[in-house]
């Protein structure tokens, strides 16, 4: 299965598809507000820390979590709907 | 397996994809691997960014600096206003009393308070002062004393001076009165005043003499030589002063009189000289006596009263 899904990964990348889908899920993302919702995640996260100096590592071991968990279904949804009709089409071709 | 998909070429990848893609189960897992890919690379994008800017202080210059909640608290209680602070009504300890009232007055109102009250003040001191001559002109004891002092404001002497001058003055006019009723002098009693004033002994008569030292020191002072007005105990000379002038001023007058009384009242008793105590009954001899002595005198032009 892992191979399988490298294969189809692989050849996304090769296509450049996979850039358009990133960029797709960025203006989802910024449009329903999530980006927002986890900047406000970050500056808990900031504020807990009582400094700055926080790493990058650390800010990404705890947002990562919540911030997955807040994605709006709809925006995974179509996502996930574009992308194996992608994925299907191409085999057509 | 990796390395094998890496070597493959593109058309064995084609294929495979191709074959994979059969089964469309596979193109669903396919789909979630690539969207969890996806994902991450956008989440780790927004957090580098985010990142980013935290780090380079971006963040704090787009988003501005935070407001402090406390400081900025609209406080909501009956007790007080917005700010905190108490609306009460201020404590009693702010009131003084007012010494001159004794009324608790607020502390902000005191200085005008006390202004009104005692007097002070502009407007108010003139009304003060006003309240006070109204009173003052009510009679009181010392009213007359302040009528007194008003009437005698041409006067340009000290009240106890003028005072001393008008019982002169009185005592002039009665003798005034006296002469002018005998018909011998008709001088005014400015005229006879000014003369007591300025003139010694030696224009006066015996009569006069005895009068006004009755009523003054009559010292004659060495620089003016004049006469001392002030009273028969003025402080300045000395109770042997006093003496030894009535001495000599009412002495010579002694043997003209007896010779007159026994010239022209052989009857009455000569038992009076000038210089003896005076009470009314003598003084009202002597007065007499006296004016027997001025007719005479004014007769003979004689100076026998002088020294």
């Amino acid at each position: 299965m892992t191979v399988n899904n490298t294969i189809a990964h692989q050849r996304l990348i090769l296509s450049g598809d996979r850039e358009r889908f990133k960029e797709l899920l960025r203006k989802r993302l910024i449009e329903c507000g999530w980006r927002d919702q986890v900047r406000m995640l970050c500056r808990d996260v900031v504020k807990e820390n009582d400094t700055n100096n926080i790493t990058f590592d650390a800010l990404v071991s705890r947002v990562t979590p919540r911030a997955r968990a807040i994605v709006p279904d709809t925006v995974k949804k179509e996502l996930l709907q574009k992308i194996k009709t992608h994925l299907l089409t191409q085999k057509d071709q | 397996m990796t390395t094998i998909v890496s070597e493959l070429s593109m058309h064995d990848l084609n294929n495979k994809f191709f074959e994979i893609m059969q089964n469309e189960s596979n193109a669903e897992d396919a789909a979630n691997f690539i969207y969890d890919s996806v994902y991450e690379d956008v989440a780790l994008g927004f957090l580098f960014e985010f990142h980013h800017g935290l780090k380079t202080g971006l963040t704090d210059l787009v988003e501005g600096e935070k407001e402090e909640d406390e400081s900025c608290k609209i406080v909501v209680s009956p007790e007080c206003d917005v700010f905190g602070f108490s609306v009460l009504k201020k404590t009693p300890d702010s009131n003084c009393s007012c010494p001159n009232c004794e009324r608790p007055v607020s502390a902000t109102r005191f200085a005008p308070h006390l202004e009104k009250c005692m007097g002070m003040g502009r407007n108010s001191s003139r009304i003060a002062s006003r309240r006070i001559a109204s009173n003052s002109r009510e009679p009181t004891s010392y009213a007359g004393l302040l009528s007194d002092d008003e009437d005698d404001a041409d006067w340009s002497g000290s009240s106890m001076q003028s005072e001393r001058r008008k019982r002169r003055i009185r005592n002039n006019n009665n003798r005034k009165s006296n002469k002018m009723h005998n018909g011998n002098r008709n001088n005014n009693g400015n005229h006879n005043s000014d003369s007591n004033d300025g003139a010694t002994y030696e224009t006066m008569s015996a009569n006069e003499k005895k009068n006004l030292l009755q009523q003054i020191c009559g010292v004659v002072s060495e620089h003016t030589k004049k006469l001392c007005i002030r009273s028969t105990r003025c402080p300045q000379h000395t109770e042997e002063q006093r003496r030894a002038l009535r001495n000599s001023v009412l002495e010579p007058s002694t043997p003209e009189s007896q010779p007159l009384l026994t010239a022209d009242d052989a009857g009455s008793p000569p038992d009076s000289s000038p210089s003896s105590s005076c009470s009314s009954s003598s003084r009202k001899r002597d007065r007499h006596r006296a004016l027997k002595n001025k007719s005479k005198r004014k007769r003979n032009l004689s100076p026998s009263g002088r020294d």
